[in-house]
């Protein structure tokens, strides 16, 4: 580029605010981690545990209180995630075909449930009609079909060049055998960024729970963590641990599976929402 | 929808009957997508219509509009109508104009190495959940001996007596404004990389040669290329106002309901923390929400349609 390339107070400025913005990003994050493993509950910030111990992560483990709504959020995660995927995939695949009969139909019916919903009420009052209140599956069955996230896969599904499509006609492909043999190899890149999606709203919801589930077997990891800090409702436990130690260990073991997925697929993160939003 | 649609042919219709049957297979594989819709969103539907029963444990009877009559007289839910649409919006516009001024200077900045590492930086807290965020700020700003806000402010010598953030009525807002901001401006720039990345660089050497400065080239090239998406980020989230029920929902408690209590936050106290519910009545607030949620979506989409030519349903 034929840009200038001195330094200019400009670049030095920019510099300072942005070692700063990612400073205040960072060091609440680090904290909680240090804090973590710090047998003693401090205030300061410190770069490295002054006191450090494993009870709190031991604690979690060995706590069924802490352990079993984990075990919850993991399992209902990864069922939801594969039911949202495949929902999103079928779904997205049938509103590519422009010339099936009933299509826009079909569409109108999807795109309906974005502009009005019966509220929070008539649903619970449906859910608990199927027996899903008190059950840690509604999480499955709230987030596994996402309009959003179908319409997401069609944008991806028609972002396949047609002559794939003619020429696998040509071959003598039936519509199902493009389908399996060639759209889905050619979608890898759209089903990790979809399913991400997934994963990321199941694992992090909190209020579904609060709001469907109180048997203590049934709730997931968000749950339980803001109840232990919220309201204090701190499990009682074999193991020697402040309560300081004990919550930052359990809010490290609710953002840690993203938080160590984050760097190596920030880029299916980041194609997700720009595919949804600025599809021009 | 589609360009596809648009462009393709209009005489290209094979026989209805023709097509029905190559296509049978589509259908099945709609099939699951249709019934699982059904049940979770168009049953709900049918639920509505308790806006207008009375509805406490069995005793379910026909009211007419006693409920709404009951809910514009109710002073709480004026109360949690004006919250919804101060604190939903506020933060609207908060944390987009930080999401822009980041995205502009982050966009100037000479090194990419430094740029991806911001970016990775500023993303991160959007995958972490608002219970876990909740959990972090009320830690922090806690008034025991481990309140890592009030013990370093004191120990600075800046406050004398610890605060009480989250139960101060005044504070209450600025400090939940703030922690969406920290949560979600860094994944609110991405949208607006993705249009800065379209900016023809022609146009920056141009001011080059003009002998722009950095500041003109920003006000005069980026801002104007912004404009567009920063308007429609704005309608995309002005049809979605109503809805906010997360972010205040872990944040706010009974000393502060004043200034924190929101539509939604308002029907779950009602129906989930009340002795003996009216579903009928929580329903007809939810109603009334979903409806003018409705008129705002449909308003957004004739804007949107208008500014950038394409709908946002």
């Amino acid at each position: 580029m034929g840009r200038k390339r001195k330094i200019t107070l400009f670049d030095i400025i920019n510099y300072i605010v942005f070692a700063i913005l990612s400073l205040i990003i960072i060091i609440p994050i680090w904290k909680v981690v240090v804090d973590s493993f710090n047998a003693v509950g401090v205030y300061k910030f410190q770069l490295w545990p002054s006191d450090p111990t494993l009870a709190g992560y031991q604690t979690i483990i060995h706590t069924a209180k802490l352990a079993r709504p984990f075990i919850n959020s993991v399992v209902t995660t990864i069922v939801g995630t594969l039911i949202g995927l495949i929902m999103a995939t079928l779904g997205g695949y049938v509103l590519c075909q422009n010339d099936m009969p009933g299509r826009s139909i079909f569409s109108y019916y999807l795109l309906f449930t974005m502009i009005f919903s019966g509220g929070m009420i008539p649903e619970y009052l449906v859910m608990k009609q199927l027996g899903l209140v008190d059950n840690m599956w509604i999480l499955v069955v709230k987030h596994g079909m996402n309009v959003y996230n179908l319409v997401l896969m069609k944008n991806f599904f028609e972002g396949i060049p047609i002559s794939l499509y003619e020429a696998a006609e040509l071959d003598g492909c039936s519509p199902m055998k493009i389908f399996t043999s060639v759209v889905l190899p050619l979608s890898k890149a759209a089903l990790a960024s979809v399913g991400l999606m997934f994963a990321v709203t199941i694992w992090n919801d909190y209020s579904t729970v609060q709001i469907y589930i109180t048997n203590p077997t049934q709730v997931n990891f968000q749950y339980q963590l803001r109840v232990m800090i919220m309201d204090g409702d701190t499990p009682t436990t074999a193991y020697k641990v402040s309560q300081n130690t004990l919550y930052y260990a359990s809010i490290v073991c609710a953002i840690l599976p993203f938080m160590v997925a984050y760097p190596f697929l920030q880029k299916y993160f980041v194609t997700g929402v720009n595919a949804g939003a600025v599809k021009e | 929808m589609s360009k596809k649609e648009t462009t393709a042919p209009v005489v290209h219709k094979k026989p209805l009957g023709l097509r029905l049957h190559e296509y049978r297979g589509f259908y099945l594989m709609f099939l699951p997508v249709f019934i699982f819709v059904l049940i979770i969103y168009y049953w709900p539907m049918l639920g509505v219509r308790y806006s207008f029963y009375s509805y406490k444990l069995r005793d379910i009877h026909f009211i007419g509009l006693g409920n709404f009559v009951k809910l514009f007289g109710e002073k709480e839910f004026w109360s949690s109508f004006k919250n919804t649409l101060v604190i939903s919006i506020v933060k609207l516009l908060l944390n987009t104009f930080v999401a822009v001024l980041i995205a502009i200077f982050l966009n100037e900045m000479r090194s990419l190495l430094a740029k991806k590492f911001v970016q990775t930086v500023i993303y991160l807290p959007h995958f972490m959940s608002y219970a876990v965020v909740a959990a972090i700020f009320t830690l922090f700003l806690s008034t025991s001996s481990t309140g890592f806000v009030n013990e370093t402010l004191k120990s600075m010598g800046i406050i004398k007596e610890s605060i009480d953030f989250l139960h101060s009525k005044t504070l209450w807002r600025p400090i939940f404004y703030l922690i969406n901001l920290w949560k979600e401006t860094g994944w609110g720039t991405v949208i607006f990389f993705a249009t800065l990345s379209g900016i023809n660089t022609e146009l920056y050497e141009a001011g080059d040669i003009d002998g722009a400065t950095r500041l003109q080239k920003i006000r005069y090239i980026t801002l104007p290329a912004l404009s567009n998406t920063i308007i429609v980020v704005l309608i995309l989230n002005l049809a979605k106002v109503l809805n906010i029920f997360e972010p205040v929902f872990v944040l706010y408690n009974s000393r502060v309901l004043e200034v924190s209590d929101v539509i939604s936050t308002y029907i779950y106290r009602k129906t989930f923390l009340t002795a003996i519910p009216d579903y009928g009545y929580t329903t007809a607030v939810g109603l009334f929400k979903s409806l003018v949620g409705c008129i705002l979506m449909i308003g957004s989409d004739i804007a949107s349609k208008k500014i950038r030519g394409r709908g946002i349903i």
